[in-house]
């Protein structure tokens, strides 16, 4: 049992899942157009990393949500329109400020909301904190991890809308790695996929 | 005969883009929809920092011809996957200081116009966007703008040995580091495509 990562192929992409850095970190790697092919019953867990194509997922919107009603995980990161092709999502865009910690003194909001979630053993809030693309409005009985400065879920695990769990998050930390460009989503993936690792696949394995 | 723009993103074209297309100047074509017949027909291939290098790559063939045919290629990002013999992968900076990011015009290119690299360096007082490596001079290229102390070629130009030509750009996409007060992204894109076209000309040997 393990971890499947969808691949899109652009460079940070590439990066982020073939680099040394986190390649142990998947058991399988597939094409979005190859989905439709793979037997998802030898799979744990789905990751779909940042900017993913909608397009690209939207023709396996049923198997996905077959793969979560039979007990699976899909994890979904940023900028990637996930409310297109997962179920019961809620996501509102924002203009993204990308000159905020220009100001002296200044804060983002990103809260940590349930520090004593396991996640949290392994990141902290400067881990979660680069910028924001948007929030999700999270169903009732969703276990909420992170929120912008409005309270606004950024970081959730839904466990009620369908049959598995959802992780879903507004974060784009593949992009920013895999482009060499703001280390906190290097230190976010260095926590976030060491604990995907430890909680869904039979094999855990420390981040290099 | 047409210019190909690889549509690779979710979403509108660049806002940069909307006047070449508007004006037939480019062919939208999303990178899935890409195919042999597509490239070995276009005039030339506009690609963006998202492109699906993997799918890309699955070209190779169908590449070559058509840069033997002439074609070129306005490449942005990190090259990855190389999709053509000379090619090697990206090397990104090991150390990101300010000074590591300054960028210096190795010689001197159209598409460029009059922007003075150094005002594409930084942004809001931040240096990093234009790029934070580089994409491997090909035997034969030229450099056109380095960065940091070395000078590493983050942009450069080459004719191909059997024809063709390439401009790389190792960052984000070029249209869109059109300095504020320049004549703006808009002006560079128009450029680029131009250059795509053939109608300005190259500087490589």
């Amino acid at each position: 049992m393990s971890i499947l990562a969808i691949h899109p192929g652009a460079y940070y992409h590439i990066e982020t899942l073939e680099g040394a850095r986190y390649q142990g970190m998947f058991d399988a790697l597939v094409r979005p157009e190859e989905l439709g092919d793979v037997d998802l019953a030898a799979f744990d867990a789905i990751l779909v990393p940042c900017r993913t194509p909608a397009d690209r997922m939207t023709p396996h919107k049923a198997k996905l949500a077959a793969f979560l009603d039979a007990g699976g995980t899909v994890i979904a990161t940023g900028e990637s329109e996930s409310q297109l092709w997962l179920p019961g999502i809620s996501f509102s865009s924002q203009d993204t400020n990308f000159w905020w910690w220009l100001t002296p003194g200044a804060d983002l909001g990103v809260r940590i909301a349930k520090p004593e979630h396991p996640l949290f053993q392994r990141l902290e809030q400067r881990d979660l904190t680069w910028h924001l693309h948007g929030w999700f409005e999270a169903p009732e009985g969703a276990e909420v991890l992170a929120v912008n400065g409005a309270g606004k879920p950024i970081l959730y695990i839904d466990e009620v809308t369908t049959g598995g769990q959802m992780i879903l998050t507004t974060l784009d930390p593949f992009y920013h790695h895999g482009s060499h460009f703001m280390p906190a989503t290097t230190r976010f993936l260095d926590g976030f996929l060491p604990w995907i690792r430890e909680t869904f696949a039979a094999t855990a394995v420390e981040s290099a | 005969m047409s210019v190909l723009f690889v549509h690779s993103h979710y979403g509108p074209i660049p806002k940069a883009m909307v006047g070449p297309a508007g004006r037939g100047r480019i062919e939208i074509v999303r990178d899935t929809e890409l195919t042999d017949a597509k490239i070995i027909s276009a005039k030339g291939i506009v690609t963006t920092t998202h492109l699906d290098q993997i799918g890309f790559a699955g070209h190779k063939q169908a590449l070559a011809d058509f840069f033997a045919d002439g074609g070129r290629l306005f490449f942005n990002g990190h090259i990855l996957k190389p999709f053509v013999d000379g090619l090697q992968a990206y090397r990104p900076l090991q150390s990101r200081k300010l000074a590591d990011l300054q960028l210096a015009r190795l010689s001197p290119h159209p598409v460029f116009g009059d922007i003075d690299p150094a005002d594409m360096a930084v942004r809001k007082g931040v240096a990093g966007f234009y790029g934070r490596g580089h994409n491997p001079l090909p035997k034969g290229a030229r450099a056109l703008t380095g960065i940091g102390p070395l000078k590493e070629p983050i942009d450069w130009e080459w004719a191909l040995p059997n024809g063709g030509m390439m401009f790389c750009h190792a960052g984000n996409d070029l249209w869109s580091m059109a300095p504020e007060g320049s004549d703006g992204a808009g002006a560079f894109a128009t450029r680029i495509v131009d250059w795509t076209w053939g109608g300005l000309k190259g500087v490589a040997a």
